[in-house]
């Protein structure tokens, strides 16, 4: 772990991030928290979808847009973490939080992988899923609520350890 | 019902993930005590990251010193290049409360009869 912070830190990612400008930090994480709102923004509604609510819109519908809109977020802030992260990494090292935050995004996108290959997200379009498929989009709609939120919440916390 | 039930678990955890901030933001994890120390700069400023930094060698230790952040920092003429390693300096601000960790939230820095105040509004 601290062999690849240190790496990180001296990475020219991390060299770039601490030697152009005053306000490079801050606009970086301006990028950051953009794309952490994106990515929650439209998880949220799709979550809140499989969790039951607006069963009246088709699942279809509510995945197309939220999909790409959650993949883009995520992407910008997967990108711009890294740099933030590549600042000072090393002194990250031993943050508890940091070790709440990866784990409950490797569990968020484990979720993603596994949601997406069960039959009833595959059949979305139907109009009619049976119980047994609502409640296995169910399941995914909390477990993403919960890992998501949860790598939300103690990455904000990460600043104040 | 279930769906209703989720929901409000969802908006609990949410909730419990936000309130510590409240607790964390500022200045509240340092001592409300003023606090100097004199020492000699051991790693010269940094304008990286959320806030400035700097580390200095004192009572033994090296501690490490937050400044404000990098652009308030360098308004207030402390930038890199401003004080050189091995000089000897006073800082002023206010030290964590942890009293197991050498590190103060620096108000003012002052070196060769000038200081450097990085929080002009503060006391």
């Amino acid at each position: 772990m601290i062999h690849f912070l240190a790496w990180l830190e001296n990475s020219m990612l991390g060299h770039a991030m601490r030697h152009s400008g005053v306000w490079t930090y801050g606009v970086v994480n301006l990028g950051h928290i953009l794309g952490v709102a994106t990515l929650f923004g439209a998880v949220l509604v799709l979550d809140l979808r499989l969790l039951g609510l607006w069963r009246t819109v088709p699942l279809s519908s509510i995945a197309g847009p939220t999909v790409p809109v959650a993949t883009t977020g995520f992407v910008v802030a997967a990108l711009t973490g890294v740099g933030l992260l590549a600042t000072k990494a090393t002194e990250y090292a031993g943050n508890p939080f940091l070790l709440i935050k990866f784990p409950a995004i490797a569990v968020a996108l484990l979720n993603v992988a596994v949601v997406t290959s069960r039959p009833a997200w595959k059949q979305m379009a139907r109009p009619d899923p049976t119980p047994g498929e609502r409640r296995v989009l169910a399941i995914g709609g909390a477990v993403s609520l919960a890992a998501w939120l949860t790598a939300i919440g103690a990455g904000r916390m990460i600043g104040y350890w | 019902m279930q769906t209703r039930r989720s929901i409000s678990m969802a908006l609990a955890a949410f909730v419990m993930a936000v309130l510590p901030a409240a607790a964390h933001h500022g200045w509240s994890g340092n001592a409300q005590e003023e606090f100097e120390l004199t020492g000699t700069v051991e790693q010269a400023v940094s304008l990286a990251g959320p806030h400035a930094t700097m580390k200095i060698r004192a009572q033994g230790q090296v501690w490490d010193l937050t400044l404000a952040p990098p652009a308030r920092t360098q308004a207030a003429g402390l930038n890199e290049k401003a004080i050189p390693v091995g000089a000897q300096v006073k800082i002023h601000g206010h030290r964590n409360s942890d009293p197991k960790r050498f590190e103060v939230k620096t108000e003012r820095v002052t070196w060769n009869g000038k200081t450097f105040n990085v929080y002009p509004d503060r006391d």
